[in-house]
Formats: structure tokens, sequence, C-alpha cells
């Protein structure tokens, strides 16, 4: 009776999630194939074209519309997002492995780490562009200031991850290499971290993609050079065009390439996990 | 000790308010297998878990060939530890679980000598062909021989083993004490087995050593331990002994079955009356004997191969159990919901009293 009526409100709340979910990227997608370069941001759809594909990369006859500026600060945002990766991914294992056993001011360090993701990016921004002018005196730069609230933020979730993976790790493994006389570091590489490798492939993918699109604190700590994302934003400011929707469906199939390489190396590494958890079984 | 191999001398460990081990002093010698008996919580993991490393006692010292390795690191220490549930590494072939300390241990072998020994130990354990299996494509007795195998590669002089037969069925058990007993002849290394099998302690030890809360509370030969248990808590673990309450004064311990007169009793905190399971004798109800006497109904029997187990329920609800070794002749059967006398030769029961000589 009682699922009869839950059933199907669910069942709507679902799609209406899902609706909100992709809508947007749906009427992006295509609005992108708008015709150029008269066809403007609306429907209807004057007639389909790949103009504004061809636009980014340079590929139409020049015309009064300004290829998007993103060819630089896309390259920007890669490095940073892939600096910002594996500094946190590295930090975030490094202080898991540390909460493994407790220790003093262990709840204090805690919150502290986890901090990082709560405090609101505009303020972290201001802070440490304010810090970096007026306290230290250095300039701000993308690769400086900005990936240093970066990792700051990205840092809590690779820690999470990780902090999750570690509390089902089966120590015994680990004091089993030691008893064959293998040193705690060895056994790190050779046992643990082959172990935990799903959990650090997700700490990366979380790290890069909150890197790559990360706005507020960008903002205000990258100084002159710009990242993608606020490269874009820069552009709202004069008149939209269909490119930077093109470009949108451009970003997302990489993010989703992303989550393809993720999901094939997670399988492999699942595979062996599998393993591991029917040796428990038997216990 | 000049012969002693292996040596604790009061060690003491808590966890919070729980006193896992309470002054434990214990001497090994080489080539010695000693049996750790205990019921769970008895601190006999816990005492492991120091000897190899894994934890500090808060006090007291372990010394090993001569040395204090109190505060030495596990991987320094050159002590194996074969594990409960196996611990092998998941990601890793049987030849390269094998062969693991071999290749990144303190004295890395190089690749050729590490493919040898580690096939030498394979075959020592019989499971020649399947070195490249991964661990989850063996069976449980296999992996558990490769456990053994993974520790006795790297040659250890000491060996702690924890419950590492637990895991394993009847059968595989067996087997397996067979080939610890034969591999420990052919390699002379001292084994420390936890169990908290008393048949696995008794059968399988040198010397069986009984722990309760953290102490040892006898330490002893199979035989000393079975025939004179030291203290009612002894008598209990073993699983061989009825036990019974009373009163013990003026060399006459009075209980639920009579007044019996006991030539010697030994000092303990409690009065218990102790009769092994095959030395109970069942009466029909109406006979009369002198002696100990008990009235009891038949519950029911179980076959455990070389002898039958009968359980009896005495007035007031407890189970008292009689063996019958097959040995000794065809069972008698009992009828279900019938009543028995139970009997004993004094002579044979253990008694414990606070006013014990």
């Amino acid at each position: 009776m009682e699922s009869r009526v839950l059933k199907p409100i669910l069942g709507v709340y679902v799609a209406a999630f899902l609706l909100f979910l992709y809508g947007p990227f749906v009427v992006l997608t295509i609005i992108s194939f708008q015709q150029g370069p008269e066809g403007g941001p609306q429907f209807p759809i004057i007639e389909w074209s790949t103009y504004w594909y061809k636009h980014i990369f340079g590929l139409t006859p020049p015309s009064r519309i300004a290829p998007l500026p993103v060819g630089e600060a896309l390259f920007r945002s890669l490095v940073l997002a892939f600096m910002t990766m594996v500094t946190s991914t590295v930090l975030g294992v490094m202080a898991a492995q540390a909460f493994r056993k407790r220790f003093k001011g262990a709840s204090f360090v805690f919150y502290l780490i986890v901090l990082g993701m709560m405090v609101p990016g505009v303020l972290t921004g201001l802070g440490t562009s304010l810090l970096a002018n007026n306290i230290i005196g250095i300039e701000r730069h993308w690769y400086t200031t900005a990936f240093a609230t970066h990792v700051a933020y990205t840092f809590p979730f690779a820690f999470l991850v990780m902090l999750a993976i570690l509390n089902r790790f089966d120590a015994s493994v680990e004091e089993a290499a030691w008893s064959l006389g293998v040193s705690p570091w060895m056994t790190f590489r050779k046992i643990t971290f082959p172990l935990i490798f799903p959990g650090v492939l997700s700490a990366m993918l979380f790290a890069f993609t909150l890197s790559l699109d990360e706005f507020p604190r960008t903002l205000f700590a990258s100084g002159r050079d710009q990242t993608l994302p606020l490269a874009i934003y820069g552009t709202f400011s004069v008149e939209i065009h269909p490119n930077i929707f093109a470009f949108g469906v451009l970003t997302t199939l990489f993010s989703f390439a992303l989550l393809s390489v993720y999901g094939i190396l997670m399988a492999l590494s699942v595979r062996r996990a599998k393993k591991m958890a029917m040796q428990e079984d038997i216990v | 000790m000049e012969t002693a191999v292996f040596r604790l001398d009061g060690v003491t460990k808590r966890y919070g308010d729980l006193l896992a081990l309470d002054q434990v002093t214990l001497d090994v010698g080489v080539n010695e297998y000693v049996s750790f008996l205990g019921p769970s919580g008895s601190g006999k993991t816990t005492l492991l878990r120091v000897i190899a490393g894994f934890e500090a006692p808060d006090t007291g010292r372990v010394f090993f060939e001569g040395r204090d390795i109190t505060h030495l690191p596990a991987h320094e220490r050159g002590i194996g530890f074969v594990f409960q549930n196996f611990a092998l590494f998941p990601h890793l072939t049987v030849r390269q679980n094998v062969g693991f300390g071999l290749a990144f241990g303190k004295n890395p072998l190089p690749a050729a000598e590490v493919d040898r020994r580690s096939a030498e130990m394979i075959a020592m354990v019989g499971l020649a062909g399947m070195e490249d299996r991964g661990v989850d494509q063996i069976s449980g007795g296999q992996r558990q021989r490769v456990a053994l195998a993974r520790t006795l590669a790297m040659q250890p002089k000491l060996v702690l083993l924890d419950e590492p037969l637990g895991a394993l069925d009847a059968n595989l058990r067996g087997r397996m004490r067979n080939e610890l007993r034969a591999i420990r002849e052919r390699l002379g290394v001292t084994f420390l087995h936890v169990t908290g099998s008393e048949n696995e302690a008794l059968a399988m030890g040198d010397r069986v050593v009984v722990l309760d809360r953290g102490r040892i509370i006898q330490s002893g030969t199979s035989d000393e331990i079975y025939d004179t248990p030291a203290s009612p808590d002894v008598a209990h673990y073993l699983n061989r002994f009825n036990l019974f309450d009373g009163t013990l004064a003026d060399g006459q311990f009075r209980g639920q079955f009579g007044t019996v007169a006991v030539p010697g009793a030994r000092r303990a905190a409690r009065d218990v009356y102790a009769v092994g399971y095959d030395r109970m004798r069942v009466l029909p109800l109406s006979s009369s004997a002198d002696g100990p006497k008990l009235k009891a109904t038949f519950v029911a029997s179980e076959y455990l191969g070389s002898s039958i187990m009968n359980f009896f329920e005495v007035d007031g609800g407890g189970v008292v159990e009689m063996e019958h070794h097959l040995s000794l002749g065809a069972p008698e059967t009992y009828a279900p919901k019938q009543d028995y006398l139970l009997t004993w030769n004094p002579e044979h029961a253990i008694v414990f009293g606070r006013e014990a000589r």
C-alpha cells in the first residue's frame, strides 16, 4: 500500500532530478549547433551547422565575433588541475595514513583539514590575495597563490576518500610483510599502495575536476593570467555567442572521457579488491 | 637462561582499562613447541603481537637470541608470524607471496635465487604446480600452506602461529598438525602456537601454557596439564572435567553427590571437585553402591569418532558429561529422559579447596 503511493512519487522525483541535471546540457548542445555567425543563443535553430565548433578552432573566415580567448587559459587550467591533483592526492594519502594511528589532537587536526572545503571560496580567495599582496608582498599567479587555494580546497576531499578506504583496510597484510623483514616503506610501496589504489584513483579524480572548474578562489588569487573558468566568465560581459556553448559541449565530453578512463582503471583494481574480499570471507 | 632462545620478562600491556597482559614471564628453549591455551580475551593473541613487535608492551622486556628486542621494530626482529586469516597478499601469486620477504626484505636476494628458494618452499608444503595461481584461486588449506611457506622461506628461528588452523575443517586441521610437526623436526624452528582448542594445544605442544585474564595460570607438558590442572580454571578450559561446587572441610568434600573423603587437595580460591569425563561411571538408578552418587537424566549422546560423549542433566540444571572410549568396548545405550545413577572412583577426582595443604 505504502509503496503504491511512495514509488510513483519517488519515480517522478528522480525524473525531475535527471531533467534538471541534464536539461541545461541538452539545451546547450542544441544551441551549439546554431548557424553562424549571425545566429545567436536562442531558439529556434535557424539552420543546423557546426560553425561554432570550427570557430573555436579558428577554422572560420574572420568575422566581427572574436575567437574565444581560451587557448592559453585552457592550458593553464589543465596544468593547474594536474599540479593540484598530484599534490592533494599525495597529501591526502599521507594524512589519511597518519590518521590510522591515534595521536594527540587528532580530531582537531581533522577539522582543521576538513575546514578547507567548508570555508566559503570567495573568502579564501580574497584572504589569500590580501595575504600575498599586503603582508608577504609577493605577486599573485595561477601557479603560486591560486595553486595554494586549490590545494587547500581539494586536499580535504582526497583526505576523506583515503580515510574511508584505509578505514576498511585489513592491516594484517602489512604486519605480515613486516614479519617477513620488509621495511614499512617497502611494505607501503609493494602492498598497501597497490591495494588502496582504487581509492587513490578516486581522490585524483576529485582533486582534478574540482580544480579544473574552480571559480571563486581563483578569481582573487590568480593574478593577471586567467584560468579557463575566469576566461569564459570574462566573455560573458560583452555578448554571448553559441561558441561558448560549443566549448561547453567539448569540455563536458572531455569530462566524460576522464570518467571513462577512471571507470576502466577502477574496474581493473576492483577485480583485485575482490580477491582481497574473498580472502577475508574464509575467516 | 643459556638455552632459552626467547624470553619474556614481566610483560604488561593495557588497552585503556583492560589489562591484556599482566606480568607475563616465560622462557622458551631452542626447537621447543609451545602451545598457548586460553579462552578468547585471555591475552594470547596480544602476547603474540607483543612478541612479533606489532604492539609495544607497557612494561617488561622481550629477549630473543640474547638480545633485548623490546623496542626493535617488527621488520628487524626476524620472527615469523602466521595469521589466523593468513593475511596473504591478495594482488600477488602464490610464488610472489612466498618469495616476497626474500625479494624485498632486509637482505634482498637476486631474482633467480628468490625463484629457486620459493620453488623449494612451495614444493615442501606440497603446492608444486600452483606457483602462478592467484591466492583467490586456491582452497583454504592451500592458503594456509602458502602462509606457512611464506614465513618459513625467511628461515626464522622463531615462528608465531595465531590460531592458524582455526579456519580449516577438521580433516585439514589434522593434516596440517602433522605437517607442522614434520616441518619443525626438519628445520629446527621454535614454534609458539596460540589456540582456543584444548585438543590442539594438548596434541601439538611440548609444553602447554594456559592463560587467563592476561596471566599465565599454568605451564607444563601436556600430561602435566591434563593430569594435574593447577586450578579450577585450568580444569575448566581443558574441557575434560565435570566440575562440581561444594565445600571442602576436614578432608571431606560435600557436594550434590554426597560427602566424599578426599585423600589430597590442591589449594585454590574456591572449593571445586573435578572428575574427568572418562572417569564417570553410569549405573542403573536402582543400584546401591558406596561412594559419590549423582542422580541424573540422560539427555543425548554424541559420536566423536574414537569415543562417545553422553550428556546427563542433574537436578538443578547442570550438565554432566561422560565419555566412553570405543577402544574399551561397545558403548552402553541409555534411554532418553531416563534417570540413572552417576558415580566414580574418588581416587580419580581432583579436588581444589581453600583449606588445602
